[in-house]
């Protein structure tokens, strides 16, 4: 079984010599088989259709019916004004944790799946922090590991250098993007070695980052993770003063708008979610020339696969600026197009936020198995002080109908609601950015547009055959 | 650790005499060679792993087989005295990074030898690289690419036998059975034409006939439009659809023929790792499968085959015994146990001592011949050809009855015989 991937060519030719056979096989082939019998077209024409009767729904009920929802009820009453700013302990118990991990990645097990750094970073953080940020708030405020190490290096005092204004979040945007263009091109971002040297890297810049330009400016703006926590944590259900509770994304209304650059940084945590999708389907396969069936190894494709993931972050701003500006063309309104869309591009988050649940779902079903292994046997040596082992990983659940439907049903329900929530808060905006309702709702139909289809790609993104 | 565990290098003198006190140690039979155990360093194999990438589901049953077999080989006592170190490194299936981990294997992690790699592409992209660093590079791909004599002095494949002889020791149990006209249905690119051009040519030594090639685009993933293609007089279709669509197109093909079919032979690989009891899967009732060895215990299991299971953790259907609905690589990843077992024997024939002796290692595996069933063979009796650094085994053909896989046929070696295509012998080191 040979895989002569066309896009290697000394490779494909000699392989194409030997006249060797490949045997192709995927991770999880069987749960991809068994989505591939399940009725998914159904599942896509429901949710597009549950997002197209909220978009109806909004047309129709009076605007404070939908601004409702996003109308927080105040359960306890707090001081306003900025909140208590985090002491460094938490903070430095973070970066010696990233320290620790990243000794680990250097000297400990070769294994993806059995090293402590690699599941810390792609399994813990990547898949479940991010989502529990989503979901509770703002933990990374406090845990992230720079904010203790920046105070001990430069003091209370003013930061060396202040980062101009007019960047924006430009430079967040390019450390995401970097970030994403690590985990999808590099050939080997679960290399305990080459990822610790990489979250080296990255921990160190982002260190001298906070130091030169301030770490309340270097988080905010400046480092691609932080700034995307940042922006998920807006999704928690509840926030201050006091405790105040209301449907998720109720914080990005009240908050004040938006730059440009923030809404393309939104945007970018859209894109990069959908890109991971979208890189491992047949078609995206069959566009870059790769034999889906004999998928040449991701270092036949590293150029390709960062035009791509550029290219789709492009495309994205492009069409939701586009679907913006129709909008306002219609409604006839008199906001500009950059306001509207500093104000309006936040609103996909819920959707980014659906996204990352739905497709890292069976990740973490299999790797949190890892997890648990490498927290049972924490030092290698069979010690179990949590007494969490023997842990035998199994994916006996992907084989089974029953298991993979309930799977695909989770994901399909995380990515609809996020779409439902992304079109009520985006009329909410709407509502907030033209004051005549008629016209906000007007405004919004290129929007919904915009967002039905995405619902499409995001449940077509679950249900396509995938071959990497 | 501050004691130094590592072999101290003979010199040649030295080699030489344990050499020739370990040839005649492992000439007595039953003479476990221990002379060699002046060190008690690890023999380090490193186990070049698809963990990651499309090879993974593959590569998590290799792992297992891989720590069983080593586990085995230390509780007889390790290799020549000394304990067996498996070091495993990632190749993210991709053959790229596998020439990498070969060049880690040998310098950086200072490893015996190499061993373990299933898919082609990552064997054919690493093995130039264990030519060039003289590290023996002991595959289990099943490719043709190691007989067909394209790769190096370094690389052999002992422990698993070739796609080109199994596909053609089918050719006498259908053309016998099942019929003698047949139509192959197989995915248009490399794999699919190997099948097709090894099927045809061995249907035509058995006075039998494929009447018509169907060849599906690899992109596919809706199949019935290819079924009207399918010759009236067909009395077999010879399928090795593999991918994500493979359970669509057994759906459909069932779906096309209702309940009279002509007879169907498949390759496991299009269902290696999924339950044969999968919904949509019925259609596969009775239809029969090569499997490189049985995934479900047959009524005169052997106590070899019986050993290997408990040593890996697999049940008599072939999924773990934590979880029976994880199934098992199993008609492959034999080869893992099959090929540390043949590296034991080789390096104890070899008077294998360290690095110095790998040509000797080599030459001794080079030297092997018949392969008796045994707990070190539980697949089955082989016979090895030095020359083109290839096995010849017994292939398997299955039933599928009653939602599992039952032997009905197991072929002879010579079966599976066909001329050398390449004497690895005749190339220097």
């Amino acid at each position: 079984m040979s895989r002569h991937p066309r896009s290697v060519k000394p490779l494909a030719v000699l392989a194409a010599a030997l006249g060797a056979v490949a045997w192709p096989v995927w991770p999880h082939v069987s749960e991809m088989g068994l989505v591939l019998l399940l009725p998914t077209e159904i599942y896509m024409a429901a949710g597009a259709w549950t997002v197209a009767l909220t978009v109806l729904a909004l047309a129709l009920v009076p605007p404070r019916w939908a601004e409702a929802p996003f109308r927080p009820l105040t359960l306890a009453r707090g001081p306003s004004g900025p909140g208590q700013q985090p002491g460094p302990w938490p903070s430095l118990a973070t970066a010696a944790l990233t320290l620790a991990l990243i000794a680990a990645g250097l000297s400990g097990s070769r294994d993806p799946l059995g090293n402590p750094l690699p599941l810390a970073v792609w399994t813990v953080f990547w898949i479940g922090f991010v989502t529990l940020q989503g979901g509770v708030g703002d933990l990374w405020h406090w845990l992230n590991p720079w904010r203790g190490a920046a105070a001990l290096i430069a003091g209370q005092g003013a930061p060396l250098l202040r980062l101009p204004e007019r960047l924006g979040h430009a430079p967040a945007i390019a450390g995401l993007l970097i970030v994403a263009a690590f985990a999808f091109a590099h050939p080997a971002p679960d290399d305990p070695a080459v990822l610790a040297i990489a979250v080296a890297l990255w921990w160190g810049a982002s260190l001298a980052g906070c130091v030169v330009f301030g770490t309340e400016v270097w988080l905010a703006r400046g480092e691609g993770l932080s700034a995307l926590l940042r922006l998920f944590a807006g999704l928690a259900p509840w926030g201050g003063p006091g405790v105040r509770v209301a449907l998720p994304g109720w914080r990005l209304l009240e908050a004040p708008a938006a730059s440009t650059t923030a809404g393309l940084l939104a945007l970018t945590t859209l894109s990069i979610g959908s890109f991971d999708g979208l890189n491992e389907t047949f078609w995206w396969l069959a566009l870059i020339g790769v034999n889906p069936l004999e998928f040449p190894g991701r270092s036949a494709i590293i150029g390709q696969t960062v035009a791509g993931l550029l290219s789709t972050t492009v495309l994205l701003w492009a069409v939701f600026a586009a679907a913006v500006w129709a909008g306002l063309r219609l409604a006839r309104a008199e906001v500009t197009l950059a306001t509207a869309f500093a104000r309006l591009a936040p609103t996909v988050l819920p959707i980014a936020f659906g996204y990352h649940i739905a497709h890292y779902l069976t990740t973490a079903l299999v790797n949190g198995q890892y997890v648990q292994a490498a927290l049972a046997d924490p030092l290698g040596t069979g010690w179990d002080p949590l007494g969490l082992g023997p842990v035998t990983v199994t994916t006996g659940f992907l084989n089974t109908p029953d298991s993979v439907e309930t799977i695909f049903q989770v994901q399909a329900g995380a990515v609809v609601l996020g779409h439902v929530l992304s079109i009520l808060l985006a009329h909410a905006a709407a509502l907030r950015l033209i004051a005549e309702p008629r016209r906000a709702a007007i405004s919004q139909i290129p929007l919904a547009a915009f967002m039905i289809a995405y619902t499409f790609l995001g449940l077509w993104l679950l249900a396509a055959p995938k071959g990497a | 650790m501050s004691k130094d565990l590592k072999p101290t290098a003979p010199n040649r003198r030295t080699a030489l005499k344990v050499l020739g006190a370990g040839a005649a140690a492992a000439a007595m039979p039953g003479f476990v060679p221990y002379v060699q155990a002046q060190s008690s360093a690890p023999i380090k194999i490193g186990f070049q792993q698809h963990r990651t990438g499309i090879g993974a589901a593959y590569g998590r049953w290799y792992g297992r087989v891989t720590e069983a077999a080593a586990k085995r080989l230390n509780d007889m006592g390790g290799i020549n005295g000394r304990p067996v170190e498996i070091i495993a490194e990632d190749d993210g299936t991709d053959p790229r990074r596998g020439a990498e981990v070969v060049e880690k294997f040998a310098t950086r992690h200072e490893c015996d030898l190499a061993f373990g790699t299933l898919f082609s592409h990552v064997v054919i992209g690493s093995s130039p690289r264990a030519g060039e660093l003289k590290l023996p590079y002991f595959v289990v791909s099943e490719g043709h690419h190691v007989a067909s004599g394209k790769l190096n002095r370094y690389t052999l494949q002992p422990g698993i036998t070739d796609v080109k002889s199994q596909v053609q020791a089918m050719a006498p149990y259908v053309s016998a059975n099942l019929g003698k006209k047949v139509t192959m249905i197989f995915p248009d690119f490399a794999f699919g034409h190997d099948h097709r051009d090894f099927f045809t040519a061995a249907m035509a030594a058995q006075g039998g006939e494929v009447i018509e090639h169907i060849a599906i685009p690899p992109t596919e993933t809706s199949f019935t439009k290819y079924f009207p293609k399918i010759p009236r007089q067909t009395e077999v279709i010879y399928h090795v659809m593999v991918g994500p669509g493979v359970l669509t197109f057994v759906k459909e093909m069932g779906e096309f023929f209702g309940p009279s079919a002509p007879a169907i032979f498949g390759f496991i690989d299009s269902l290696e790792a999924v339950d044969i009891a999968s919904p949509g899967l019925e259609f596969l009732e009775g239809s029969y499968f090569w499997e490189g060895m049985p995934r479900y215990a047959q009524a005169d299991q052997t106590s070899h085959d019986k050993l290997y299971r408990e040593a890996v953790g697999v049940d008599a259907n072939g999924a773990s015994m934590a979880d029976g609905k994880d199934v098992s690589t199993f008609a492959h990843m034999f080869g893992c146990w099959e090929t540390l077992h043949i590296i034991k024997a080789g390096m104890e024939a070899a008077g294998y001592a360290g690095p110095a002796d790998r040509q000797k290692l080599i030459e001794a595996v080079e030297a092997m011949t018949d392969m008796p069933l045994s707990d070190a063979h539980p697949q089955g009796a082989k016979v090895f050809n030095g020359k083109t650094h290839q096995t010849f085994g017994h292939q398997y053909i299955s039933q599928v009855k009653g939602g599992r896989l039952d032997l009905v046929h197991a072929t002879s070696i010579e079966d599976t015989l066909y001329p050398d295509e390449v004497d690895y012998t005749k190339m220097s080191f």
